[in-house]
């Protein structure tokens, strides 16, 4: 049963490009990238209970670091460039997370917003390598002998790495650093009696969502094709927010799911930028009020009343 | 540099940095009753700010009335937010309640903006624009009159905390809230008070701020560099926020004449990493210890 709808699901995103108009497979690959920005968002605060309103700062640095190698170093493959652009973001989430580690809740959601200017203050003076307000255009990368010129190409290479770190993140539960991690997110104190270094775990939550984030914004840079430093703002983080919010805290199907709502409607309401933020403000208290496990406990809720009130003890590792 | 010059620059920071100072005090009102930061409290002061602007259009009142009804509206709508949004959250995370606050922050800039456009308006100020001269030393009025009046406010605050049967509420809610409900006080009261008070602050804030950096939607904005100042002084301290505050404008004002000129924008933020990462608590803080 569980098998079928996998198999169907992934024969749908498949098939997607071939059934669906140009701009929609446009859509899919954004909805593909921000997925994957909502898992490494995830991976912080589902695992250190903490939230980050920077991650629209990671997003850049790894777009950046993505687009500017596409265009200097022409013969790299992306697959290179994008692991190169998660690297060099995991490198600033280290520099980020061992000072952080000091701070809690409140003061890390502060520091990361700051951090988020920061970025973006950065990138307008370091205008000689990116260009500034005037932005970046980011030529076709390629996949061996396969140039990405095409919106299906780049679906397509999108939906590759993103199936990849799905996998990785599903699975991180059952590795010894995962359930470590799972153990910090309990209790930071009986996970610390039990041996667990609270410190490098908490640093490497903060660089493994850096490095998603970064692979992201590799990807992004190359579904958009233009970089300016105010796509990257302050609202974007709060929108990654918003997706892990409305898709469930901590769980992998609902940061997919988060991420595919909050930028569907980002896209419908393109027309109505007036009453995008008062539709996003009242989603984020409805969620917070009414539904505060997000879509995923939603569903989950849903599929136990479909089995007859069969209540499942769902294993810890089911979520993340 | 002249000596004049650099009392011209330090003054004006001061007064940036009372408004800092007003901002950074309502976050605080609001964190040591509830143990959460809001996030609308900069749309709290741009709405009631605009409110006031109204009524003084259409009445074509006097400014005394403006700033009356720049208050009761900010003590209206603190109350109603409290009341009918946050309250059902009371026994929610405190990162649920900042999200709350974060959604309505959106929600009543996005309202604003379509109630009364993302233009800015001028806003008519108590005090003359010719500035003063004392000897070599010119002031500009608008500066000295916006310290002076966030210093008669604080005084006020401060003997409402000190004196009244609600401040004292408020301060032992602030120690501890159970041991305080023992004592008989309505934490709920607290509560509303709380952000009552706060937007009341807001609203005097926003109608002293308002003739310096026009009336718009986007003045809501000054509450990010009320977080740093408060952060700055140690979060819950309110004499740290008033020192935070100033500290934070003179800073800000200072920064452009020996750095790049563009860095004045950054100076909250570059102010705010510095301090997390090398005192957390702030300058008056006190270190946070946690039981089990």
């Amino acid at each position: 049963m569980r098998r079928a709808a996998l198999a169907t699901g992934a024969v749908l995103v498949l098939a997607l490009p071939w059934a669906v108009p140009r701009y929609f497979v446009f859509l899919a690959s954004l909805i593909v990238v921000n997925s994957i920005v909502a898992i490494g968002l995830n991976l912080l605060s589902g695992y250190t209970n903490q939230l980050s309103f920077g991650h629209a700062g990671f997003l850049a640095i790894g777009a950046y670091a993505g687009a500017l190698l596409t265009i200097h170093a022409p013969a790299l493959p992306a697959p290179a460039a994008l692991l190169a652009a998660g690297l060099v973001t995991a490198a600033v989430g280290l520099a980020l997370g061992i000072p952080c580690l000091r701070l809690e809740g409140l003061y890390l959601a502060m520091a990361t917003l700051a951090f988020g200017f920061v970025v973006v203050e950065a990138i307008l003076n370091l205008d000689w390598i990116t260009r500034g307000n005037d932005g970046l255009r980011v030529p076709a990368a390629h996949v061996g002998p396969i140039a990405l010129a095409s919106d299906t190409a780049r679906y397509y290479l999108t939906v590759a790495v993103a199936a990849l770190l799905i996998l990785a993140a599903l699975n991180i539960a059952r590795t010894r650093t995962g359930r470590a991690l799972l153990a910090v997110r309990e209790s930071e104190i009986a996970a610390q009696a039990s041996g667990v270094h609270l410190a490098a775990y908490k640093t490497l939550a903060f660089v493994l969502s850096a490095f998603y984030t970064g692979v992201a914004g590799g990807l992004f840079a190359l579904v958009v094709g233009f970089l300016s430093p105010d796509s990257f703002d302050v609202f974007l983080s709060v929108d990654f927010v918003a997706m892990i919010i409305v898709g469930g805290l901590g769980s992998v199907p609902g940061s997919v799911l988060g991420a595919a709502v909050i930028t569907t409607l980002n896209d419908s309401l393109a027309g109505f930028q007036n009453y995008r933020p008062l539709i996003f403000g009242a989603i984020l208290i409805v969620s917070m009020l009414f539904m505060p496990g997000g879509i995923a406990s939603a569903l989950r809720k849903l599929s136990v009343v479909g089995t007859a009130g069969r209540p499942r003890p769902g294993p810890p590792t089911a979520i993340i | 540099m002249t000596a004049a010059a650099l009392v011209h620059v330090v003054v004006s920071g001061l007064a940036t940095g009372s408004i800092y100072a007003l901002m950074a005090i309502s976050l605080v009102i609001i964190y040591n009753a509830t143990r959460t930061l809001n996030f609308a409290q900069g749309e709290i002061l741009m709405v009631s700010t605009f409110v006031g602007w109204t009524a003084m259009q259409v009445l074509r009142a006097p400014l005394v009335v403006t700033l009356i009804v720049a208050v009761a509206a900010a003590a209206g709508l603190g109350w109603a937010l409290e009341r009918l949004v946050i309250r059902h959250a009371i026994s929610a995370t405190h990162f649920d309640v900042l999200i709350i606050t974060l959604g309505l922050s959106l929600m009543l800039r996005s309202a604003a903006g379509l109630v009364w456009t993302h233009d800015e308006f001028p806003f008519p100020s108590f005090f003359a624009s010719r500035p003063l001269a004392i000897g070599p030393v010119r002031l500009a009025p608008v500066s000295l009159g916006i310290i002076g009046a966030s210093l008669a406010l604080m005084l006020a605050l401060y003997a409402l905390f000190r004196w009244t049967r609600m401040g004292r509420a408020m301060r032992a809610v602030a120690q501890n809230q159970r041991a305080a409900r023992l004592m008989g006080i309505s934490v709920e009261r607290v509560y509303s008070g709380s952000w009552v008070l706060a937007a009341v602050v807001g609203a005097v804030a926003g109608v002293l701020i308002a003739p310096v950096v026009f009336l718009s939607s986007k003045m809501g904005l000054v509450a990010i560099n009320g977080f740093t100042a408060a952060v700055l002084g140690g979060f819950g301290s309110m004499p740290g926020a008033v020192v935070g505050g100033m500290l934070l404008g003179v800073l800000e004002n200072l920064a452009p004449l020996y750095l790049p000129s563009s860095i004045k924008h950054s100076v909250p933020f570059l102010v705010m990493i510095t301090i997390l990462l090398v005192r957390p608590s702030g300058l008056l803080g006190r270190v946070a210890r946690r039981k089990v």
